[in-house]
């Protein structure tokens, strides 16, 4: 009796001193979000540039800024600004697949940046044609059932901010095998983005 | 032989209250856990737990209050900086570390590391490429969502503040795009460890002077509790020792209090009860007194009659005259009773007084034995000369006569009395006065009783020639002149009573 009050005692002094002595310090923390991301300057002119999606180390989609006139250095394209050779308006879709297909050049390889999508003989015809819900259908040269989800989501997210600089597009692919897939980029901020191994 | 039943039961109780007594004495003052310091301890407790509590309570809130203005001051500052560089896209590795040296100089509160990771590539404006602060749980939050986030690691005891701010850029007016560039800030938080540390320091420092006032309110408690705890304990000692009008001043109106007016009620009742019993005991004897007192007028002259009546008996026929010899000596007997009784209530009313005289001791003892002619060889006597002392004749040879005559009575010849002096204690003389009988001695279950008033140590022989007071009334003459008595067995048989009777006198001679 006497034993067990003295234990319940000390117990109480143990639960009051446990908070003071385990306070102590600056401790870790789990990971706490705070704010939205960082909005930096990419300098993009859909006018003059393409932007093309290709496949990150971790399986995500990253964005890259290509100039249209493949002639023209980088710096020369960009410093004569939008007064180039395009001033008429977007890059043709048909010429950004194409490039997309073309896979990606040295630099992107550089940055660890491949493809998904199979080499395409060259000279394969691309078709590009507005559908009648506000959508974009497109042909391409190369059979969509060989294509795993990143090859599918780079040509849609590419045609998508080609046709549209919000990227709010409902994007139609057709095959070469008649076979089609209908989606929309959905990368923009907010959605689940590139997510690695997302679909 | 020394002492007798009677002063040895009254040692052995005293001895019993001594005993009782000791720890009483040691229970105030030295005590390992007595009532002052279970208070003490438990006001510093208290005084502990809930000035710990708030040190404790402030210090975490101060802490997170300090840590929070600057994670946020970090990552608000880290984004806006980032903010206002530009980036090619894809990510180009040469004149990336210049941007991150030149973010991590901009670092608020103060500098940090920037890491920056796209696809495969790793930059940093420090050394290393790659943080080895940075935790996999931070770098897949980033990867996730694109939303600014922190992670506070401590890591070989440094805490370090990491924020993963996932980059994004405009496509259109109101669109953003992820572009896939993560920039890291790695920040040490040494300055922020030193100020939380200085708030502990500062909650420990405030929480111990707490402590320390606590001490006075335990005190004054603890003095507020002991203090009629004392009091009870003094009332109460005094009240054994015999002062049944002690009482305790009740103070205030607690618990305390209402001990204090139940003691002062129960010694009220006590004081009343013992003044009822002394009262019927003071009655009783005087009664007693009166009564001899009364019977003493008609004894005498009872007494002149029957000593006419046994002059004439020898004139009367047989059956008068023993009748008549009868009615003398049991009025005689009548007579010797109310006289001890007389004496008894004397001792009793405490009015017997000590006439004392300086006397030769063995000419007293002498002068007893031939008062009642025990000189034949009944009674022997040694009485070594020149004992001198201060003592009441009267009544030492009332102790003699009385010794002597019980010891002829109940005991048999032949009866010797001793004389000698002993030196016990330094400086005090003991007059030894030893009776001792040739008859079977004292039973031992009467011998605590000898002393006692009409006690017969032979249950047959109820009628005897004494009055059954004179044992008693021996006593009562030896305490008188300060003195003890004793009565035991001697190991060849027969009875010793013995008489200690301190000597005030010098001895004469020898």
């Amino acid at each position: 009796m006497r034993r067990a009050r003295t234990r319940s005692r000390a117990a109480v002094v143990l639960a009051a001193a446990v908070p003071l002595l385990g306070a102590c310090g600056i401790r870790a923390t789990d990971v706490v979000e705070a704010g939205g991301p960082a909005s930096v300057q990419a300098f993009l002119d859909l006018d003059s540039e393409m932007l093309l999606f290709f496949r990150a180390p971790d399986g995500g989609l990253s964005p890259v800024i290509r100039p249209a006139e493949p002639s023209a250095g980088f710096g020369d394209a960009y410093a004569s600004g939008s007064d180039s050779a395009y001033t008429a308006g977007p890059v043709p879709t048909e010429k950004v697949v194409t490039t997309l297909l073309a896979g990606p050049d040295e630099e992107d390889r550089a940055a660890g940046l491949g493809t998904a999508l199979p080499a395409v003989r060259p000279g394969g015809s691309v078709a590009v044609e507005p559908s009648p819900d506000g959508g974009v259908s497109t042909r391409l040269p190369l059979a969509l059932k060989d294509l795993d989800s990143t090859a599918l989501r780079q040509l849609t997210c590419t045609i998508a901010y080609n046709r549209d600089a919000d990227g709010q597009v409902l994007v139609r692919l057709e095959g070469r095998d008649g076979a089609s897939h209908s989606d929309t980029c959905g990368l923009a901020r907010g959605a689940p983005g590139n997510v690695p191994g997302a679909s | 032989m020394t002492t007798g039943p009677g002063p040895r039961r009254a040692r052995r109780a005293e001895d019993r209250g001594r005993r009782g007594d000791r720890p009483t004495d040691r229970r105030f003052p030295i005590r390992a856990f007595g009532l002052r310091t279970r208070l003490m301890l438990a006001f510093l407790l208290v005084a502990a737990v809930s000035a710990g509590t708030t040190a404790a309570l402030t210090y975490r809130e101060a802490r997170t209050a300090l840590l929070k203005t600057a994670q946020d001051t970090a990552v608000s500052s880290f984004r806006d900086h980032v903010q206002q560089t530009a980036f090619a896209l894809p990510v180009r590795e040469e004149g990336i570390e210049e941007v991150l040296r030149d973010l991590a100089r901009k670092g608020k509160p103060r500098p940090w590391v920037v890491f920056a990771e796209y696809g495969s590539l790793r930059a940093s404006s420090g050394e290393n490429p790659v943080s080895t602060v940075i935790t996999p749980e931070l770098r897949a939050a980033a990867r996730a969502n694109p939303r600014g986030s922190f992670e506070r690691v401590v890591k070989d005891g440094v805490p370090y503040l990491t924020i993963a701010m996932p980059t994004v850029f405009r496509t259109s007016p109101d669109s953003l795009l992820p572009s896939g560039l993560v920039l890291y800030a790695v920040m040490r938080m040494t300055d922020e460890q030193v100020n939380v540390d200085a708030l502990l320091v500062a909650a420990r420092d405030g929480a111990l002077p707490g402590l320390a006032v606590a001490l006075i309110p335990g005190l004054i408690a603890a003095r507020s509790v002991l203090r009629p705890v004392r009091d009870l304990r003094r009332a109460a000692r005094s009240l054994g020792s015999g002062r049944l009008d002690t009482r305790i001043p009740v103070r205030g109106s607690d618990e305390l209090a209402d001990l204090a007016s139940t003691f002062n009620e129960s010694t009220g009742q006590l004081e009343r009860s013992v003044r009822e019993l002394r009262e019927a005991e003071e009655r009783a004897r005087r009664f007693a007194s009166d009564v001899s007192h009364e019977l003493r007028t008609p004894l005498a002259g009872m007494l002149a009659v029957t000593e006419v009546l046994d002059e004439d008996a020898d004139g009367l026929d047989a059956d008068t005259a023993r009748a008549v010899r009868l009615v003398s000596a049991e009025t005689g007997k009548l007579a010797v009773l109310v006289e001890d009784l007389m004496e008894i209530s004397r001792f009793d009313a405490r009015a017997a007084e000590l006439n004392v005289d300086e006397v030769d001791v063995g000419e007293a003892v002498r002068k007893t034995l031939q008062k009642r002619h025990w000189t034949d060889d009944r009674v022997r006597a040694e009485l070594p000369g020149g004992i001198r002392a201060r003592l009441d004749p009267r009544r030492f040879d009332v102790v003699i006569a009385n010794l002597v005559g019980n010891a002829l009575k109940h005991g048999g010849a032949p009866v010797t009395v001793t004389l000698r002096t002993e030196a016990r204690s330094p400086g005090t003389t003991v007059l030894i006065t030893e009776v001792t009988d040739g008859g079977p001695g004292i039973r031992p279950e009467a011998l605590p009783h000898v002393f006692d008033r009409f006690y017969k140590a032979d249950a047959a022989r109820t009628r005897s020639a004494g009055s059954g007071l004179g044992l008693a009334i021996t006593l009562e003459n030896v305490k008188l002149h300060g003195g003890t008595i004793s009565a035991g067995n001697r190991p060849g048989g027969g009875a010793v009573f013995t008489v200690d009777i301190p000597l005030h006198a010098e001895e004469a001679g020898g």
